[in-house]
């Protein structure tokens, strides 16, 4: 997000200086209402912040290998083949489908009604995530997916427009 | 005002450190940083031409924002430049929404640095600032606003600032360059500096 051009280090310390000094002036000049941080820390208490949680509400699995619990084997973690997974939100339909060849598992799957989200992809061992868009016609893919637990989430662009869909933990 | 870390790197250091403790679990560094960072986001979202009233709920949305989205941040000392870009978009976002309904020209003409403080604002610029402030108001419409967004935050992201104001991005530098001697000039005239 940070994109800043070689500007910054063109800034001498006498500019910098006198930068600093109009930050100042204006901090004089147009001084935030007092209670400003108070105002935002409200409104973030008051915003209920749960999540809208996707039901899961259909599976298939080509190899026995998705729970969506917590016992699953080193059999599963080998195995090669496709499953799918369904879910509902108040608003959207989502469909997802891992395919795993030779150890390595490729996520794809739709969203409808097709709308542009932002997919991201939270794997709960590895702490890690993986985002990509949904596309014009709904659909989505992250080409190689960790093993693990892990969950997905939809954001509306931008997110403030409203609450983040989140399935329940699945197994890849 | 509460006293700011005028270091840029001070500030960057700071906020992720309550960003981490935040993420750790500890509800009340969010009110750390709430309260560091939002003078800051305030005088960035009003570089942008909003109004106050607007300015005060474009702070509010883009800590909401980050409350709703704080885990895609992956590197907590990103956590003041995710901010403020958020904050700069989104106040930009608004400020053209509200240009729609009015003719340009009252927004150029908004967004003219005063000659004086407005009375609603009710300060006292010492003797310092009240200079720079005099001298600033002879500069052009466009040095004062490429002067004011690039002193409201320690790392502007200029790239941003360029779609903003309409410029290509290596123009930047050197205009700001010319309003700082232009600055400088009239700062010498009023017998400053």
């Amino acid at each position: 997000m940070m994109s800043n051009t070689d500007d910054e280090s063109q800034i001498g310390p006498e500019d910098a200086e006198l930068i600093a000094a109009i930050g100042r002036a204006w901090q004089q000049a147009d001084p935030p209402p007092v209670d400003l941080a108070d105002g935002v820390l409200a409104r973030v208490a008051a915003e209920d912040l749960e999540f809208d949680l996707l039901t899961l509400v259909e599976s298939e699995d080509a190899l026995a290998g998705v729970r969506s619990g917590s016992d699953v084997t080193e059999a599963d973690r080998e195995a090669t083949g496709a499953w799918s997974l369904e879910y509902v939100g108040p608003d959207l339909h989502v469909y997802v489908r891992l395919t795993r060849i030779e150890q390595r598992t490729r996520l794809d799957g739709w969203v409808v009604p097709a709308r542009p989200l932002t997919v991201r992809l939270r794997t709960e061992e590895q702490d890690s995530t993986l985002d990509t868009a949904v596309d014009k016609f709904g659909r989505f893919e992250l080409t190689e997916v960790p093993a693990g637990l892990a969950r997905l989430t939809f954001f509306d662009e931008p997110r403030t427009a409203s609450r983040p869909r989140v399935t329940p933990p699945f197994w890849i | 005002m509460s006293e700011l870390p005028t270091e840029s790197q001070s500030v960057w250091a700071t906020a992720a450190s309550h960003f981490q403790r935040w993420r750790d679990g500890d509800p009340a560094a969010l009110d750390d940083l709430v309260r560091l960072l939002s003078p800051m986001l305030w005088q960035v979202v009003r570089a942008s031409g909003v109004d106050r009233t607007t300015a005060e709920d474009v702070v509010q949305t883009t800590w909401l924002a980050l409350v709703r989205s704080g885990e895609s941040i992956s590197e907590p000392r990103a956590v003041a430049g995710w901010l403020f870009t958020s904050a700069r978009r989104e106040a930009w976002r608004v400020a053209k929404q509200s240009t729609r309904q009015q003719p340009a020209e009252d927004e150029a003409l908004a967004r003219r640095l005063p000659d004086e403080p407005a009375p609603e604002e009710q300060v006292v610029l010492d003797d310092d600032n009240a200079r720079l402030w005099a001298s600033l108001g002879r500069l052009t419409e466009r040095c004062q606003q490429l002067l004011r967004i690039v002193a409201a935050e320690p790392r502007p992201d200029y790239s941003t600032i360029a779609t903003q104001l309409d410029m290509p991005v290596g123009s930047i530098g050197p205009t700001r360059g010319r309003c700082l001697d232009k600055l400088r000039r009239e700062l010498a005239q009023a017998g400053g500096r």
